[in-house]
């Protein structure tokens, strides 16, 4: 009998196994890593790492190398690896003048079903003895479910640089009708001046705790939040800093920070007595490891990595009234000659909730900034 | 007195659809129209199967792991003649399970939690349990050759327990269509999608049942069966999984005539 039932068994399997149909081609359209190669290139860019661009997140749709000059750049052939299958257009690894700007490029799928548009473009890198952050260019990005939230970018010699990230994307994945004041980051028109930031920690309903990640603290950084790893590996979605040709020494600006009123741990259960904290911290950091290749930090490291140079920390006391703050970022000294090949990344971070990356915080807890100003060494 | 087995409004609540059953059951063995000597037989077998959508989409790439699930079923069922024509209705207990894991590739999946949800094209390894126990009256034209029975005819179930669950691991979700984010699901707790959509199954099935009993004794015989699932398991409303799932289990057991 038990023979029988195991023929059976065997039986069934194989006649679900063998109605499995042949499989359609891909229906994705990804640039997955984008690369300009030829010797006689390599002189306007900074590092021969900045050739290349690799991981790129499924959200992006701007892909920018940093030059050290456009003065004189020729047509550049950017070569790129895409969903298998699919194909682009302009031709991959054709010759394409960036003089004027970014240059459109269409990925279609394998299937010929579905297309994206990215923009490829390169863009000097940034050199001002201090940047001066005003949080005044807002622009409103549309995730694919429909729900609209702000970016903040800056300006600098006529040039859209999208600098500033937030987590965001991973909060819209799970509310499709949202808008942008719902949003964890957006932006304020009661700034300090003008427009400033406003960062405020939410519940991330039903679905968030059932990923172990019940609340979502407002934060904005420079460098690059990826969406893909949202679930997996939240500190990973986190990619802190921008490569810099100075060294950074104060940070400094305005703030006001309120907590919420029930400080909850990654269960969402109530820890009574704690009170949430903001934080606001700046590092400089070494962004080559010893064997060469190119590093960015995480939200698991940011603050402990062995290449950080100097950094400066924060917890904001709570006030309801526009305060200065100033951190002075303490270590020690670049390095010259990597310094000017922009062999190092800088970030800046504010959050409503200190240990919300562990999903520990208060919903409620709200952080404003405005005005920030990051002052350089002078060379 | 007319025989026949009325199937009322399918609202009706269970207790009294059981006692309708049974009555009109118990009705057919008093009936003048039963000839037959062996009126009723018990039967105890195995069911083994699964609900699949029919045909197999090409999303599902591979099934790689197919587990036996704790599926019998026993019953009774009584055998009548009609203008010497041979037909049995019965009554059977029976769970039709399934526990499987699949490849899938760009399957539509909606994950739905309080108000917030989560849709797109899934691309990875799927685990998922299925339980339906339920009770059962096949009804069956029968035609007899020596030592065989072959049996032929639909039955209708009604669903005592029901659940549809599973996980979603070790790919990544698409949201929205195969331009949207990409979200890597892992395979640990925590980092997996678990979806459940017990609710939204439906209280009853139907289908068409074909099925050969073999007398080796005087009383008792092996049956084999096939039970085909005409109705999908899912309400008609309900969108997340593409295609109706079908129930199809062939079962094999012992019976005895009494």
């Amino acid at each position: 009998m038990k023979r029988l039932l195991l023929a059976s068994l065997f039986l069934t399997t194989l006649l679900f196994a063998s109605c499995i149909k042949d499989e359609l081609p891909n229906n994705e359209c990804d640039i997955l890593s984008a690369w300009v190669e030829g010797e006689e290139y390599e002189s306007f860019f900074y590092q021969t790492t900045q050739m290349r661009i690799d991981n790129i997140p499924s959200n992006s749709t701007e892909i920018v190398f940093q030059v050290r000059t456009k003065t004189g750049l020729p047509p550049i052939p950017v070569y790129f690896a895409l969903t298998p299958g699919a194909t682009i257009e302009p031709a991959n690894g054709s010759l394409q003048d960036f003089s004027d700007g970014p240059v459109t490029y269409i990925v279609t799928s394998e299937d010929d079903a579905w297309c994206r548009i990215y923009r490829v473009d390169f863009q000097e890198a940034s050199s001002s003895a201090s940047s001066h952050f005003r949080f005044e260019h807002v622009a409103v990005d549309t995730f694919t479910n429909g729900s609209t939230y702000h970016i903040f970018y800056e300006i600098e010699d006529n040039i859209r640089r999208n600098i500033w990230a937030s987590g965001n994307a991973g909060v819209a994945i799970l509310h499709g009708d949202w808008t942008p004041a719902q949003f964890p980051t957006h932006s304020t028109d009661n700034g300090y001046q003008g427009k400033g930031v406003c960062l405020n920690t939410q519940s991330t309903g039903a679905w968030g705790a059932a990923f172990g990640k019940p609340i979502a603290a407002g934060n904005l950084f420079l460098g690059r939040f990826n969406v893909n790893a949202v679930l997996t590996d939240a500190l990973k979605a986190t990619e802190f800093g921008i490569p810099t040709s100075q060294q950074p020494v104060k940070v400094s600006g305005w703030y006001k920070y309120t907590p919420g009123d029930t400080f909850t741990d990654a269960s969402m259960q109530p820890v009574p007595g704690r009170v949430d904290q903001g934080h606001i911290y700046a590092v400089f950091y070494r962004n080559h490891d010893a064997q060469g290749n190119p590093v960015v930090l995480y939200g698991d490291n940011v603050l402990s990595s062995d290449l950080i140079v100097s950094k400066a920390e924060l917890v904001p006391a709570a006030t309801d009234q526009w305060t200065h703050f100033e951190i002075t970022l303490e270590g020690g000294s670049a390095d010259p000659a990597i310094l000017a090949a922009m062999g190092y990344s800088y970030t800046v971070v504010f959050s409503s909730s200190k240990d919300g990356d562990t999903f520990e915080g208060a919903v409620g807890s709200t952080l404003y900034v405005d005005e920030v100003t990051v002052e350089f060494q002078a060379n | 007195m007319k025989n026949h087995l009325s199937f009322h409004s399918l609202s009706l609540p269970f207790t009294s659809f059981h006692s309708i059953l049974i009555l009109s059951l118990f009705t057919f063995h008093l009936s003048p129209f039963t000839s037959s000597a062996q009126d009723i037989t018990v039967r105890a077998g195995y069911n083994i199967g699964g609900t699949a959508p029919l045909p197999l989409p090409a999303s599902i790439r591979s099934i790689d792991a197919f587990r036996p699930t704790f599926s019998p079923c026993i019953g009774a069922d009584f055998q009548f003649s009609i203008f010497n024509f041979q037909f049995s209705a019965g009554l059977h207990l029976e769970n039709k399970g399934m526990d499987i894991d699949a490849t899938v590739k760009s399957y539509h999946m909606e994950m739905t939690k309080g108000t917030s949800h989560i849709s797109g094209l899934f691309t990875g390894h799927i685990s998922q349990q299925v339980t339906q126990w339920m009770l059962t009256v096949p009804v069956s034209f029968i035609i007899h050759h020596s030592t065989f029975n072959i049996k032929f005819g639909p039955y209708f179930s009604l669903l005592l327990s029901k659940e549809f669950s599973g996980i979603a691991s070790d790919g990544y979700l698409r949201q929205g269509d195969p331009t949207g984010p990409r979200i890597e699901i892992g395979n640990k707790e925590g980092e997996w999608a678990t979806y459940d959509f017990s609710d939204e199954m439906r209280s009853l099935q139907w289908g068409l049942g074909v099925g050969l009993d073999w007398r080796f004794s005087r009383h008792a015989g092996l049956s084999v069966d096939l039970h085909w699932g005409l109705s999908g398991i899912f309400n008609s409303d309900f969108k997340t999984v593409e295609q109706p799932l079908y129930p199809i289990y062939g079962s094999i057991g012992l019976f005895y005539n009494l």
